[in-house]
């Protein structure tokens, strides 16, 4: 699930991604959406933007560890650079890796491929 | 601040550039709007903290998306400009003139910035503004971290409605039939204002939204969103809940609860809306107007057809083919309705352009916008957006007085521009008007006489418009000219003449100015004369041809390269198309002429004979290579030719700029 208010952050997290094995995309323009997608179903990874407009991505991402439901999915912050100190708030609010945009789209790939196989591990 | 570090091998997301001056335009727009909000704050101690917070957050966005597509100068700039409202938030101080000024500034530079990358010209400098707005910042930027807002207790209302806490369950159920949580809270704003909004664990691991809403809306209204899941109830003013009609209140996870006081905007925006490519759009257009084509060519083959079809079948033929024709036309006008975008647009960047040009020149203005949600082509509004900016900005620098010698002349000392949109039919009005001094044509005469150009009488506006609008025509010095505005009037006249539409102009003096601007709604189809010359037939949009004369040959009286005709007690330059593209002429002693433009602008283009009027699709010819000076593109007319479509503001000008002399001339013998 990609979260971000802006639609072109939103396309180039998805084209950034798309080398994803068999990866189904959900988007959500804001915090409260990106909660509601958590009701409707599993999700495999979320990559969250913290600055929102109604629900700042940090409360979203303690929700989303609060919740039985999601609280071991996997959480890429993807926030814009120079916030920089903010990278602590996010960690203890339960991240679990944290990119800067500007972002290279292989990294972020990296990441996203990463933290997959190593979701899956467990279950395997 | 640093460039970021990338690796050499990364490609710019260059795929994107459209969404991403899509998305600036957005929030540039938006921070225009906020901006104007948060001036009414300067000087005061109650800021405006949600303006402030949007405001920051626009540039936040900006900034980010400008560092995905690598635009540098955008991304430093945006930059600045959050810290310098971070500063702000932090800082609990008012805000200064010159601070909002400076953020003002830093919006417009944006926009250059934005715009240079857009038109591939040169990028603005953007340092002396960015060291300008950073030395308001003071300290050192970058060194707060961006934490949540800080939750506030019960979010402040400024409404004394009645409260209710509505909570909404999404399930898989809603989602199919399109009720979301997007959709709920986008009905709960049409209702009243939402003061807070948030998730919570209900019963069984669900997920619930709880909004506490103040609305007035009636008991009706509100039941009615039960019906999508919604359970509503009212809330005390001491801020308790009353018992829950839904029995005991569920068990709640505390850690679940953390957002619940995160303060909801109301600026979020409401999400029925589809965001579609403009190109999907005209090929929709061009699909229509395919369709109409081949109507037009079966029409003619049953034409063909008639004469062998039993008279009892043939009706039956006529009323199928009708009813696709009224078909035919509905789609057309509903694809037409899509493309329509609230002129509001145009409207909106306009309270910001009035502000800085009466900072600029000392004058007190005020802006009055009317009809701002008319609705007018996507194309047209694009078009005509730096057209209105001249005529407001010419409202404002000729139009209007300064403040004393408006009260010398018993005016109160604020002028008043009015901006305003109608529409009537196929064609809407655009209309800048002004309370401010009028033109004076004495003085306008006296200047056109020193450039060797014809006068005109007082009550001419017609004539006061064509002088206004003549090519290095200006009614001010040189130096006030120089003074950077740009555009003149004979650019205006001409961008709305390419457009198909009409510009007029009414004055009184010592009263004011109004400028009208008439408009097709829509292009790609139109309304044609069919015109043949020779053995060729030409399309003339209808809507730029003010009549049809018959001019008999013996009156046509030549004048060095060009002919002229009496008409209405002047004379007429006449073009003959078939001079003007070297086609052979039928032999005639009557000329067809169709008056293009009206005053001293009028032409008359002479034509063999008029074959008739339809509805034809226009397409552009964009080629450079073949694109002629006068042709504005070609149409098929159904029988399988292809017809040329004329440019008759095109025509115009070519022909004008070669007959001035002409003109003069005529003026002495007429």
């Amino acid at each position: 699930m990609i979260v971000d208010d802006s639609p072109t952050i939103r396309k180039m997290v998805r084209a950034s991604l798309r080398e994803l094995d068999d990866a189904e995309f959900i988007e959500a323009a804001n915090g409260l959406a990106a909660i509601e997608q958590i009701a409707l179903g599993p999700v495999a990874l979320i990559v969250l933007d913290l600055n929102m407009p109604d629900m700042h991505g940090v409360d979203v991402l303690k929700f989303v560890r609060a919740h039985r439901r999601s609280k071991d999915v996997p959480v890429v912050v993807l926030t814009t650079r120079s916030d920089s100190s903010s990278r602590e708030t996010a960690i203890a609010a339960g991240a679990t890796a944290y990119v800067t945009k500007p972002f290279a789209p292989p990294a972020l790939l990296a990441s996203a491929e990463h933290l997959l196989s190593a979701a899956r591990q467990p279950q395997a | 601040m640093p460039p970021s570090e990338l690796p050499p091998d990364h490609e710019p997301f260059v795929e994107f550039l459209d969404d991403y001056f899509a998305e600036c335009d957005e929030h540039l727009m938006g921070a225009r709007r906020l901006l104007l909000a948060l001036e009414r704050s300067v000087g005061r101690t109650d800021v405006n903290t949600p303006v402030l917070d949007e405001l920051f957050r626009r540039f936040h966005s900006l900034k980010g998306i400008s560092g995905m597509v690598e635009l540098r100068p955008a991304e430093e700039l945006s930059h600045t400009m959050e810290e310098y409202l971070r500063a702000l938030r932090r800082r609990d101080t008012t805000i200064s003139v010159e601070g909002i000024n400076a953020l003002f500034d830093g919006t417009h530079l944006l926009e250059q910035v934005v715009g240079a990358r857009r038109s591939g010209g040169p990028t603005p400098a953007i340092g002396p503004v960015v060291h300008a707005i950073a030395a308001l910042a003071g300290g050192s930027p970058g060194s707060t971290p961006v934490l949540p807002a800080e939750p506030a207790a019960i979010a402040p209302s400024a409404s004394s409605a009645p409260q209710w806490r509505f909570v909404f369950t999404p399930s898989r159920e809603l989602v199919e039939r399109g009720v979301r949580v997007d959709t709920i809270r986008a009905r709960l704003m049409a209702i009243g204002e939402i003061l807070t909004a948030a998730p919570r664990v209900i019963d069984g691991g669900l997920i619930a939204f709880d909004f506490i809403v103040a609305t007035t809306a009636d008991p009706e209204t509100i039941a009615a969103l039960r019906e999508d899941g919604v359970l509503a109830e009212p809330v005390s003013r001491d801020g308790a809940v009353a018992p829950s009609p839904a029995g005991p209140a569920p068990a709640v996870d505390p850690d679940s609860r953390i957002a619940e006081a995160v303060p909801v905007h109301s600026g979020v925006a409401p999400t029925h809306f589809v965001r579609v490519d403009l190109t999907r759009l005209d090929e929709l257009m061009r699909n229509v107007g395919d369709l109409v084509i081949s109507r037009a060519r079966l029409g003619e083959s049953l034409a063909r057809a008639e004469a062998h079809v039993p008279s009892s079948d043939w009706r039956s033929i006529q009323e199928n083919a009708m009813i696709i024709d009224r078909q035919v036309r509905t789609l057309r006008e509903g694809i037409m309705r899509v493309r329509l975008v609230p002129v509001g647009e145009i409207f909106r960047r306009m309270p910001f352009v009035v502000r800085d040009l009466a900072r600029e020149t000392g004058k007190r203005v005020r802006l009055e916008l009317q009809g701002q949600s008319t609705e007018i082509d996507k194309f047209l509004i694009e078009r005509m957006m730096d057209p209105v900016l001249h005529l407001v900005r010419n409202a404002l620098s000729h139009g209007i007085e300064p403040a004393e010698e408006r009260l010398a002349a018993g005016k109160p000392a604020e002028g008043t521009i009015t901006l305003s949109a109608s529409a009537a039919g196929e064609t809407v009005t655009l209309d800048v008007a002004d309370d401010g001094r009028g033109i004076d044509v004495a003085a306008v005469t006296a200047r056109a006489a020193r450039a060797g150009l014809r006068s005109v009488a007082a009550d001419d506006e017609a004539g006061v418009l064509a002088l206004l609008c003549t090519p290095g025509f200006s009614t001010r010095d040189e130096s006030d000219r120089a003074s950077g505005r740009g555009v003149g009037m004979a650019v205006v006249q001409s961008a709305i003449e390419e457009l198909g539409g009409t510009l007029r102009l009414e004055t009184t003096l010592g009263r004011g100015t109004r400028f009208i601007v008439e408009l097709p709604v829509t292009l790609a189809i139109t309304d044609a004369l069919i015109t043949r010359v020779g053995a060729e037939t030409f399309a003339v949009p209808q809507g730029a041809v003010r009549e049809v004369i018959e001019v008999p040959l013996a009156a046509m009286r030549a004048l060095e390269q060009n002919e002229i005709a009496p008409y209405r007690g002047g004379a007429l330059p006449i073009v003959r198309l078939s001079r003007l593209f070297g086609l052979d002429q039928t032999a005639r002693d009557r000329l067809h002429v169709l008056v293009i433009g009206a005053g001293v602008g009028a032409l008359g283009l002479a034509v063999d004979r008029i074959a008739g009027q339809r509805e034809i699709v226009v397409r552009a010819t964009t080629d450079p290579l073949v694109k002629v000076d006068g042709i504005a593109g070609a149409t098929d007319l159904g029988d399988g030719r292809v017809v040329l479509i004329l440019d008759p503001a095109a025509l115009a000008r070519r022909i004008r700029t070669r007959s001035h002399a002409a003109g003069r001339l005529a003026e002495g013998a007429a």
